[in-house]
């Protein structure tokens, strides 16, 4: 599903509802010639970089080093993916607390530099059909042997503090063991670039991965100018989309006292949960609150990776206008989407159940929505086993396991489903559509948590009290 | 009809459903730009099993490789080749 700059539309919409969903806030200065020739002369360059270096130090305090490394990407374009590399390197090794923890991150990247030159050397072994299965199943039993270690014994504070370390690289080593039979593939020093890129990611690959990157990369000066206009432009959204967000805040929880979602499911847990319809305005504040903030950090991301020079596609956007079940997963967060789709989607979906179309869809949608998902939360929060021990850990996960079938299940359905394009009108080929899609992204954010606090019951309690049922 | 008018006519289709009437020229992105997302190369993917019997989990699967009309174009001709 596109997530790009073509709008999705049911049917052109007339009048007011038609010239809102064309309103744009921000001018599109990158089809503008005389704007874009100017963004290629040095002094362009100068000026968009000081003006996003502002943008950034409006947004986070990392504003100075990510500064530094766009200035070269962007008057070194030559040596751009040398540049993101030495950046990533940087910042992984500069920012660590401890030369304890930078000797792991070397003995990770050390790792994967074996793991992607077996895969080369031996491309029809079982390990270089299959690496991923081997990298992921590998770092299972890491986390299993690490659980099972007693906490007295020399080798488990190393083995967790490996394992805590390889749970935030995992998927970027991942991403380039995908990449491993592209005839163009990256060398290993390109590919490390992509490791917890300079311009930030989370646990989930920002922007995916080196495949990606060379493919999105600004060729040529006016590119490039294009490229980096596209990501002031996004810089400039999301600095609005702050600034709504903290009027929200201040309308939401400070005017109107709207509880937040955690408080009023632990008043339930607690037996004196707020009344109905609080808890209705608590669930919607802070679902409405998550997509707010989604925008904001995950498109900062996108906003400087586009302004190093590469044309990366939004992480959000648009959600609240999807139609479908499937289109909001796609639009809410597309680079975790994209995650579980190379990683689990696609390689259950070209390899089983052939024959049956539907059967190949749902195994291939639950191999992905289900038990990537919950692959990835789990393997995310590994202080958790640590802490709970891996049982404990285990069932205190039922929570968000319960959240992924819900979630397979509703876009199975939704991908079976046929798409009406042709729905008539705003009302029913929009507007009602999108408010279910977000009720049901709404209600099943009740089973959203991965703190592992509450057992299942408690989050289907306070789900019955929305309806002023009591149990 | 020949090969490549019905991949594009085919393409055309799927860029319709998602209100997506904008023209495209054979080497135009359709799934790195952002127009065609992954559950609609799940499209593609099946039409090119199906009508052109290329198995992708032999050859293994990158959008890169139906990005574009020419790109699956000349898809089918290496995996006819192939056979």
């Amino acid at each position: 599903m596109s997530i790009s700059a073509p709008a999705v539309t049911a049917q052109p919409a007339s009048g007011w509802a038609n010239r809102l969903a064309h309103l744009r806030l921000i001018p599109r200065i990158e089809t503008y010639p005389s704007v874009v020739l100017f963004a290629q002369t040095d002094l362009g360059k100068l000026v968009m970089l000081v003006l996003f270096g502002l943008g950034l130090a409006y947004t986070g305090k990392d504003w100075w080093p990510l500064s530094i490394w766009l200035t070269l990407t962007t008057f070194l374009p030559d040596r751009r993916r040398l540049i993101v590399t030495a950046g990533t390197l940087s910042l992984a090794y500069l920012t660590q607390p401890s030369v304890h923890k930078a000797i792991l991150i070397t003995l990770i990247l050390v790792v994967a530099g074996v793991l992607l030159r077996c895969a080369a050397l031996w491309p029809r072994s079982l390990y270089g059909r299959r690496p991923l299965a081997f990298l992921l199943s590998g770092f299972v039993t890491l986390v299993v042997l690490a659980s099972c270690i007693s906490a007295d014994a020399t080798i488990y504070q190393p083995m967790w503090d490996f394992a805590l370390t390889l749970a935030t690289y995992v998927w970027f080593i991942g991403y380039s063991l995908l990449d491993r039979n592209a005839p163009d593939r990256d060398g290993f020093t390109l590919q490390v670039g992509t490791y917890r890129p300079f311009w930030g990611s989370t646990n989930t690959p920002f922007v995916k991965g080196a495949a990606y990157l060379r493919r999105i990369e600004a060729r040529h000066a006016e590119g490039l100018a294009v490229t980096q206009l596209k990501g002031l432009k996004l810089l400039t959204w999301l600095i609005m989309v702050s600034f709504f967000g903290k009027f929200y805040d201040y309308c939401i929880y400070d005017r109107l006292h709207v509880p937040l979602f955690d408080h009023a499911l632990s008043l339930s847990v607690s037996r004196a949960p707020l009344p109905w319809y609080t808890c209705w305005a608590s669930l919607i504040a802070g679902f409405l609150g998550s997509i707010i903030s989604i925008t904001i950090w995950g498109n900062r991301f996108v906003a400087c990776c586009r302004m190093a020079g590469f044309n990366a596609l939004r992480n959000t956007y648009r959600p609240l206008s999807s139609r479908t079940v499937a289109e909001f997963f796609n639009r809410y967060y597309f680079y975790f989407k994209e995650l579980l789709v190379e990683f689990f989607f696609y390689p259950t979906f070209l390899r089983y159940f052939k024959r049956n179309r539907r059967l190949r869809l749902i195994t291939a949608t639950f191999a992905a929505a289900c038990f990537g998902n919950a692959l990835f939360h789990f393997c995310r929060d590994l202080t958790f086993v640590q802490k709970l021990g891996l049982p404990g850990a285990l069932v205190g996960f039922q929570v968000y396991l319960f959240y992924c079938v819900a979630l397979a299940t509703a876009i199975s359905i939704s991908q079976l489903r046929k798409r009406d394009p042709n729905a008539a009108g705003f009302i029913r080929g929009q507007l009602l559509p999108s408010v279910s899609v977000a009720l049901f992204y709404c209600l099943l954010d009740i089973f959203g948590s991965t703190q592992r606090n509450y057992p299942l019951t408690e989050h289907f309690r306070f789900l019955a009290h929305l309806f002023n049922i009591n149990i | 009809m020949n090969q490549s008018e019905e991949i594009r006519e085919f393409v055309k289709k799927l860029l319709a459903l998602k209100g997506d009437r904008q023209p495209f020229s054979d080497s135009s992105s359709i799934f790195l730009s952002g127009r065609l997302g992954s559950v609609d190369a799940v499209e593609v993917v099946v039409l090119l099993e199906d009508r052109f019997g290329i198995d992708f989990a032999e050859i293994g699967f990158d959008q890169a490789l139906i990005d574009s009309i020419e790109a699956i174009q000349s898809l089918i001709r290496t995996a006819g080749t192939r056979s």
